[in-house]
């Protein structure tokens, strides 16, 4: 077909062009370096996501004591309260979904050198749900935001973020960088490359 | 449309991905690195994990308890546990990396928790933030140690505080307290830390601390006082309450006063005493002595009660020494029997005898021994009059027999003894109340109380009330016949009768008293004659006499006596019997009838009667005429009778018995009349007496 569309514009061009006439993007059928950088901020993200759950996420200063809680100890420690419902958002809000998202960026990125038996479709849509939830993750980056802006009565009782917020919002915005590297076009190069081999 | 669509060149990922590396991958290049970097760092900033032993947990926590360097933190507890055997409690702590060189061996740990103590509060912002170990050390690095064992209590010395570090013994009655303050003129110059007892138990010990800056106020001759509590005196100026300070008061408190110059620089370790006060501190630094004190011992024969150890033996007056030890002595060799004796040791101060020379013990028993030999004597006196306590006096005594201070080299030095110059106060107050105790109050007063109801009724017997009455009258009635005009002629009466008399008086001298008295002359002569010629019979006479006297002489005396002690009784029985009592009603009766007698004589011709009567009396004197005849034989008589008479009365003065026996009969009547007296006095002191019956 000979054609090329410019990522940033949409206007196709002929195979060859350089860059885009109309926004002047560098023109390219495929970015040679996608799955690089796929896994470079990929494995910057997960290197992120251990501090975030090691150290604590929540300083809480109240008249008599310091309470320090990381992601896991705070949700084991409502879920002790018996707040199983937010125990359980949390859970899945920190740790369930960040895991999933480097699993599924991990997984995407490996099938599509290797071969795999899950359809396209399925892998483009798994592509579109990452693509689509990485904003979210930053939701508790948001509460802990908010409380430790709201909590702040001097000696009394206040809340700070603690060193995980950091490394948890570094963590979410390298698997977002990862995701968005990924270049799903190859997920049909395979494809293409299977049919033409039959 | 046959236009071949260009061959579109798909270049292959693996191609690019093996033809080099992208620049993205610096990115976590740098984020491994920058990791590496924390890590490392963090590691490299770890200081040593060191374990402090604890005998209880007292609030540490892991990850929250903090270790505090002069009031910093320098580490934070890792874990708690306990050690094997879970014997203690065991705290693992993260020292920071740049005092860990310091953490050597002679650390000390302690936990810092809330106190409230007597000295004040301590470790009040513990209360809210929790606990935290306080940790001292000096300021050189020494080798690494990791395993201590925590102090129950913050440490008196802290190491790399500097001062003179003494220790305080309590005296006799002494007293220490905790964590006391020693003050100087009210200033705190030192600290006394925490008391124990000694191991054998006879004192407490503690150690203190003189801060650096006052250290130069000891030194050898320093007193060390206690100066708690309040002392309360009542004298002539009145009650004084003395204390020192609130403060002192309620956690008491250590002063010292150095009251002589000269003594030697004290170094760390002294041990000083603690006195109970300022006198007795003072006190002991004139008492002390350098030398060892003297023993002696005295056995006393008589084991008396108040000598007490610790009681003064004084020489002169002036205490020398006091009493070690009583203990009771039996040593049927030495002595002879098996008495108990009171055997006392004496403890004597050399350097108060004031021996010129040198003061040793041997100086003052040689002094001893001299002074013995001179007539030195130990005896008990009485120290106080009150109490009763005794003291051993040492007295020069004058022709003292011979004896010499025994010392056989075994057994301490025995002083010879005196008499006892215990004071006979006691004793006689001792026997007068044994006597009034001994006296028969209980029945002298219960015969008193009968003597006075039976007294009682009497009195208020109504016939004898009436007797004054009576009496009255009868003597109205003697008035009565006094004054009668009968009476006032008795005189007459008795004029004319005398006139008789005389008239027959004179009929008889002229008619036949004169050939009488002549004839009676005769009579006498020849009686004469008769008593010459019977003078023969004269011994004869004498012998009888004396006869009759030695009978009068063995007269059974005794019984007589005996007779009239059981009259005597008798006599008391009637007077205790209610014919006695009724006495008073004959008395009336019989004053009734004497009453009468008189009446019938005033009213009955008594004037007649006497009439009559001057008549037998001139017939009575007309036969004395007749009998003076036989008078010269009533004369031998009475003679004879008063010559008995006098023999009989001769034998009743040899009657000692008699005589003993009415003496003892005053003696009766005097303890009686004693006993009477006591009894008033009795009465007069204590009335109620007689209304309560004892």
């Amino acid at each position: 077909m000979g054609i090329v569309a410019c990522q940033r514009c949409t206007k196709a061009a002929p195979l060859g062009t350089r860059t885009c006439d109309r926004c002047g993007h560098k023109l390219q059928s495929r970015d040679p370096m996608s799955l690089q950088r796929v896994w470079a901020y990929w494995f910057v993200g997960l290197l992120c996501y251990i501090p975030a759950n090691v150290y604590p996420m929540l300083k809480t200063q109240t008249l008599f004591s310091t309470d320090e809680s990381t992601i896991i100890g705070g949700a084991v420690e409502l879920a002790h309260h018996g707040a199983f419902g937010i125990a359980a958002i949390i859970l899945i809000a920190s740790v369930v979904i960040p895991l999933a998202k480097f699993w599924a960026v991990a997984y995407l990125a490996v099938s599509v050198t290797q071969p795999t038996r899950v359809s396209n479709q399925r892998r483009q849509f798994i592509y579109e749900i990452v693509e689509y939830i990485g904003r979210w993750s930053m939701i508790d980056i948001f509460v802990v935001a908010i409380l430790s802006a709201l909590v702040q009565l001097k000696t009394l009782a206040s809340i700070n973020p603690g060193p995980a917020s950091i490394f948890f919002a570094l963590s979410v915005i390298f698997t977002m960088l990862s995701a968005q590297a990924f270049d799903s076009r190859m997920i049909w190069d395979v494809q293409t490359k299977r049919d033409s081999a039959t | 449309m046959t236009q071949e669509l260009p061959e579109v060149s798909v270049s292959p990922t693996r191609k690019v991905f093996l033809s080099g590396a992208s620049v993205v991958w610096i990115i976590p290049l740098l984020a491994l690195v920058a990791a590496l970097f924390v890590a490392w760092q963090s590691f490299n900033a770890r200081g040593p994990l060191i374990v402090i032993e604890f005998e209880n947990g007292s609030g540490i926590k892991a990850s929250e308890t903090e270790l505090r360097y002069r009031d910093v933190t320098v580490g934070v507890v890792e874990k708690v546990g306990f050690s094997e055997g879970l014997e203690r409690v065991t705290a693992s702590v993260r020292l920071d990396k740049e005092v860990a060189p310091f953490v050597d061996a002679g650390a000390v740990f302690w936990v810092v928790e809330p106190e409230v103590t007597a000295q004040g509060i301590t470790g009040l912002s513990t209360v809210l933030s929790g606990v935290y170990i306080e940790a001292s050390w000096d300021d050189f690095p020494g080798p690494a140690a990791n395993r201590f064992q925590g102090a129950s209590e913050a440490p008196l010395i802290r190491p790399g505080q500097s001062g003179l570090e003494i220790a305080f013994r309590t005296a006799a009655n002494g007293e220490l307290t905790d964590n006391a303050p020693i003050l100087f003129k009210g200033i705190e110059v030192g600290r006394v830390g925490r008391a124990r007892i000694a191991p054998r138990g006879n004192f407490a010990i503690v150690e203190a601390l003189i801060y650096d800056e006052h250290r130069h106020l000891i030194n050898g001759s320093t007193r060390f006082w206690d100066t708690s509590g309040f002392s309360v005196n009542i004298g002539p100026a009145g009650a004084e309450i003395d204390f020192s300070s609130i403060a002192t008061l309620v956690g008491g408190g250590i002063t010292f006063d150095t009251f002589v110059s000269g003594g030697g620089v004290v170094q760390d370790g002294t041990v000083f005493d603690v006195f109970p006060d300022k006198e007795s501190a003072r006190n002991s630094l004139f008492n002390a002595s350098a030398v060892d004190p003297l023993q002696i011992s005295v056995i006393f024969d008589d084991n008396i009660s108040g000598l007490a150890v610790g009681a003064p033996v004084e020489l002169s007056g002036l205490k020398i020494g006091e009493v070690e030890s009583i203990s009771g002595l039996v040593n049927v060799d030495q002595f002879g029997d098996s008495r108990v004796r009171l055997n006392a040791n004496l403890s004597i101060q050399p350097a108060r005898l004031g021996l010129p020379g040198d003061v040793s013990a041997e100086n003052a028993l040689t002094f001893l021994e001299s002074r013995v030999v001179a007539g030195l004597r130990a005896g008990l006196a009485s120290a106080s009059l009150l109490t009763g306590g005794l003291k051993v006096e040492l007295v020069m005594v004058e022709d003292a027999p011979t004896a010499r201070l025994r010392d056989d080299g075994t057994n301490l030095p025995v002083m010879p003894t005196t008499k006892n110059e215990t004071s006979d106060a006691a004793a006689t107050v001792e026997g007068v109340f044994t006597r009034i105790n001994n006296l028969p109050i209980e029945e002298l007063l219960n015969s008193a109380i009968t003597f006075l109801d039976s007294a009682e009724y009497l009195i208020s017997n109504e016939d004898l009330l009436n007797t004054p009455a009576d009496v009255r009258g009868l003597l109205g009635e003697l008035q009565g016949l006094v004054s009668s005009t009968d009476v006032q002629n008795i005189p007459v009466s008795l004029n004319a009768t005398l006139v008789r008399v005389e008239t027959l008086v004179a009929q008889l001298e002229q008619e036949r008293v004169a050939a009488k008295l002549s004839a009676a002359l005769d009579g006498a002569a020849s009686a004469a004659g008769a008593i010459e010629t019977s003078v023969e019979g004269v011994p004869a006479l004498i012998a009888q006499i004396e006869a009759v006297a030695a009978k009068a002489e063995t007269l059974a005396v005794d019984e007589l006596i005996t007779e009239l002690t059981a009259l005597t009784q008798s006599v008391d029985r009637v007077v205790g019997t209610d014919d006695a009592v009724a006495l008073p009603g004959s008395l009336k009766r019989a004053l009734d009838e004497v009453n009468y007698t008189l009446q019938e004589l005033r009213e009955g011709g008594a004037i007649e009667n006497v009439n009559q009567t001057l008549a037998s009396a001139r017939n009575a004197a007309d036969s004395i005429a007749v009998s003076a005849q036989d008078l010269p034989q009533i004369v031998d008589r009475l003679t004879q009778l008063f010559a008995q008479a006098s023999r009989t009365i001769q034998g009743y003065d040899k009657g000692d018995q008699l005589s003993r026996s009415v003496q003892d009969a005053l003696r009766d009547i005097q303890k009686a009349a004693d006993a009477l007296g006591s009894l008033a006095r009795t009465i007069e002191r204590n009335p109620n007496s007689l209304l309560l019956g004892r």
